[in-house]
């Protein structure tokens, strides 16, 4: 299993010591290999992750600059554009799409970096869903654990990365899309400020909340990526107009200074006793004893999941009139009622919403980082759907997002990091901080890293049952 | 005030008249799922707002220079 991080592969590649041709012939055939035990690649683009290796070795031959990522393999959630390929988003409606022309944006930044794309990854159909339990193309299954979920909706990017079968992937986060699979697989994942990465080239679920964002096994790789995929974008009319704001200068800055805080009441209830424990082990970890009770996280989840139903519903209202037996039953439903939702809910949304991110930007005027679980609890079993929890009855995936969705609804940049030493099914911690300020959960995420409170463990060997 | 929403009645009926098929099967899931938003959406309607809080999702045009 290959377990060399993106910067360890980008040194060896741009030293000579390997080829990017080396890197990825090995790549393409651990995927061949061992995705069929986890489901979490779609489609492999083999002849161009080739004939791209051969043009970084050809670039390093002529004495060029290959890049800071050269020859690393990544892979994108299947809501990416590839050229080439229809972007299918985990529906079936959209196989017959014509090919994308061009890759997306992001996409086409790691690769001017020197990374090399390798294929497209498994999500829950249009991003709606924390489990990746499509039923058109099959289940992510958990690297820890085969017969468990991988979370989603970008589970193919989280497995992908923990299986070691890549170092990066790019997914989408609306409401915990990043943070819940990477914190269910034990990865790293950074959901930016929306509004710092274009989105052109994306299928959106619900634009208003939407961004995209990187995993990896550790924070320097987070942040390398990151780094890479800066920039504004006129194609994409949420790209703010921000230059470049670098953080892997300053990524071992540390954490002296930094007022940090764990997040309480909402954010240390309605989970298992586990998940808050981890969180409180990166705490004192990282020398955080302050305790902070966030403003109406509550409203704010009721409000993000209004608006992310009635934007999800109204993208694909042409198909739920003329085809709506052809969407996956698991989301058919609820972009159906997403459908009839009365237009005041969605006024009423944007308007606590506005309040909301005011109330926000108070605390974080008084506390530099926030510390909260990821996700109530670790991978539940493939195919689970209820929850028990404390005499209530909750919908197992869906109850995943209890703790992320308010925290983006805010806009806020957060890094998922994996707590260590959770035993055999990975745990998260949400490392949060003000709008832009994605150098702080960088730097927060690496010296939690460097303390040994967050790391990415490795899977055993993978085995599914029934096989 | 008691909640006004019936999601067993309204489902079907704004259904058909947005010209929504659901079928027979999926109806059930439909209703609940909608029950949920309804249920959420209560949430924030009781939720206090000074009235000039305005909407997030605010639109400036631009002055076109970027055009």
């Amino acid at each position: 299993m290959t377990r060399q991080t993106a910067r360890e592969l980008a040194s060896a590649v741009r030293s000579g010591e390997r080829s990017a041709t080396a890197v990825i012939e090995q790549t393409l055939a651990e995927i061949a290999a061992r995705d069929g035990a986890i489901n979490a690649f779609t489609a492999v683009t083999k002849e161009r992750a080739l004939a791209a290796a051969a043009a970084i070795d050809a670039a390093i031959a002529a004495g060029r600059n290959p890049g800071p990522l050269a020859g690393v393999p990544f892979a994108v959630k299947n809501l990416y554009d590839v050229a080439g390929l229809p972007t299918i988003a985990g529906s079936h409606i959209d196989r017959h799409r014509p090919p994308a022309a061009h890759d997306a944006a992001l996409a086409q930044k790691l690769a001017a970096a020197g990374a090399i794309l390798v294929g497209a990854l498994n999500m829950d159909e249009y991003a709606f869903g924390f489990s990746t339990e499509n039923t058109h193309h099959g289940p992510t299954r958990n690297p820890h654990d085969p017969a468990r979920i991988a979370g989603g909706s970008s589970g193919g990017s989280a497995a992908a990365v923990a299986a070691g079968l890549i170092p990066l992937a790019l997914g989408s986060d609306t409401n915990g899309s990043i943070r819940v699979p990477a914190a269910l697989c034990g990865v790293f994942g950074l959901r930016p400020t929306i509004g710092r990465l274009s989105r052109a080239g994306m299928r959106l679920f619900a634009a208003s909340i939407d961004v995209g964002g990187p995993f990896a096994r550790t924070a320097e790789d987070l942040a390398l990526a990151y780094d890479a995929m800066q920039g504004p974008d006129p194609a994409d009319p949420a790209s703010a107009a921000r230059p470049p704001e670098p953080t892997l200068p300053v990524l071992s800055r540390g954490i002296e200074g930094l007022r940090i805080a764990v997040a309480t009441g909402y954010y240390a209830s309605q989970g298992a006793p586990e998940a808050f424990a981890a969180v409180e082990r990166v705490a004192s970890a990282v020398g955080a004893k302050e305790r902070i009770e966030l403003p109406s996280p509550g409203a704010a989840r009721a409000a993000a999941m209004i608006m992310t139903s009635v934007e999800g519903a109204e993208l694909h209202l042409e198909d739920l009139i003329a085809r709506a037996e052809d969407f996956d039953p698991r989301t058919r439903a609820r972009f159906l009622a997403g459908a009839l939702a009365p237009g005041v809910w969605y006024a009423r949304a944007q308007r606590v919403r506005r309040w909301y991110c005011g109330e926000m930007a108070k605390t974080l005027a008084n506390v530099d980082v926030i510390l909260a679980p990821v996700t109530p609890y670790p991978a539940f079993p493939i195919g689970q759907a209820w929850m028990e929890h404390a005499g209530q009855r909750l919908p197992a995936a869906g109850h995943l997002g209890v703790f992320t969705q308010p925290l983006s609804f805010a806009g806020l940049p957060t890094v998922a990091a994996p707590v260590a030493d959770c035993g055999p099914l990975p745990l998260g911690v949400q490392i949060v901080a003000a709008p832009w300020r994605e150098d702080l959960v960088l730097r927060t995420a690496a010296a939690a890293e460097a303390l040994g409170a967050v790391a990415s463990p490795s899977p055993a060997s993978i085995e599914v049952p029934g096989r | 005030m008691a909640d006004p929403f019936d999601p067993a009645r309204y489902v079907p009926e704004a259904a058909a008249a947005a010209g929504l098929t659901i079928s027979p099967a999926d109806l059930g899931d439909v209703t609940q799922a909608f029950a949920v938003l309804a249920r959420v959406a209560a949430q924030i309607m009781a939720t206090p707002l000074p009235e000039e809080t305005v909407a997030a999702a605010l639109f400036i045009p631009d002055d076109g220079a970027a055009q």
